[in-house]
């Protein structure tokens, strides 16, 4: 069961503002990491598993770990270059 | 939660605080994949080359530039 489906179960489990934020927040980062997650399998996969054989090779999962080091590298580049670069 | 409280100043602010960061996100997460797509285009290495990393500033820095230019366009219009 989910938090928020939770507290509809009874008027002693009502959700005080503080805990509706704090559950809020929680739910809002679990969701920014699963598509962060999934955009990473998808650029990994078609950059590393180019063609698909009988079972993962080495040089497809030591590609897989650069990639998504390179991803999330890549990430930062970008937020900075949007918010903290001199212009 | 009492439906009243949705309206406090506070959870408003709260709201709106993470709807600046969830546009702020979308926008990073979506420049990435755009800019990764472009600059990098080999199997990616164990570090970025510098031709890499400059590509994916630039490409971040244009694209807001274009944004720019497509809305004047379309001010331009009516």
């Amino acid at each position: 069961m989910d938090s928020f489906s939770a507290p509809t179960s009874g008027p002693s489990s009502q959700l005080s503002p503080e805990d509706f934020m704090g559950q809020l927040k929680t739910q809002l980062a679990q969701a920014y990491a699963e598509e962060f997650l999934e955009t990473v399998r998808g650029k990994c996969f078609d950059k590393c598993i180019t063609k698909p054989g009988s079972s993962l090779s080495g040089s497809e999962s030591s590609c897989i770990s650069r990639c998504v080091d390179r991803y999330i590298e890549a990430t930062g580049i970008i937020s900075k270059a949007l918010f903290s670069a001199p212009r | 939660m009492d439906p009243a409280a949705l309206n406090s100043p506070e959870l408003q602010h709260f709201i709106n605080q993470e709807k600046e960061k969830a546009m702020v996100n979308e926008m990073v997460a979506k420049l990435t994949s755009v800019c990764w797509d472009k600059c990098v285009t080999g199997t990616p290495g164990s570090k970025f080359s510098s031709g890499e990393s400059t590509c994916l500033s630039h490409c971040a820095q244009r694209y807001m530039d274009m944004s720019l230019i497509i809305v004047k366009r379309f001010q331009s219009m009516h």
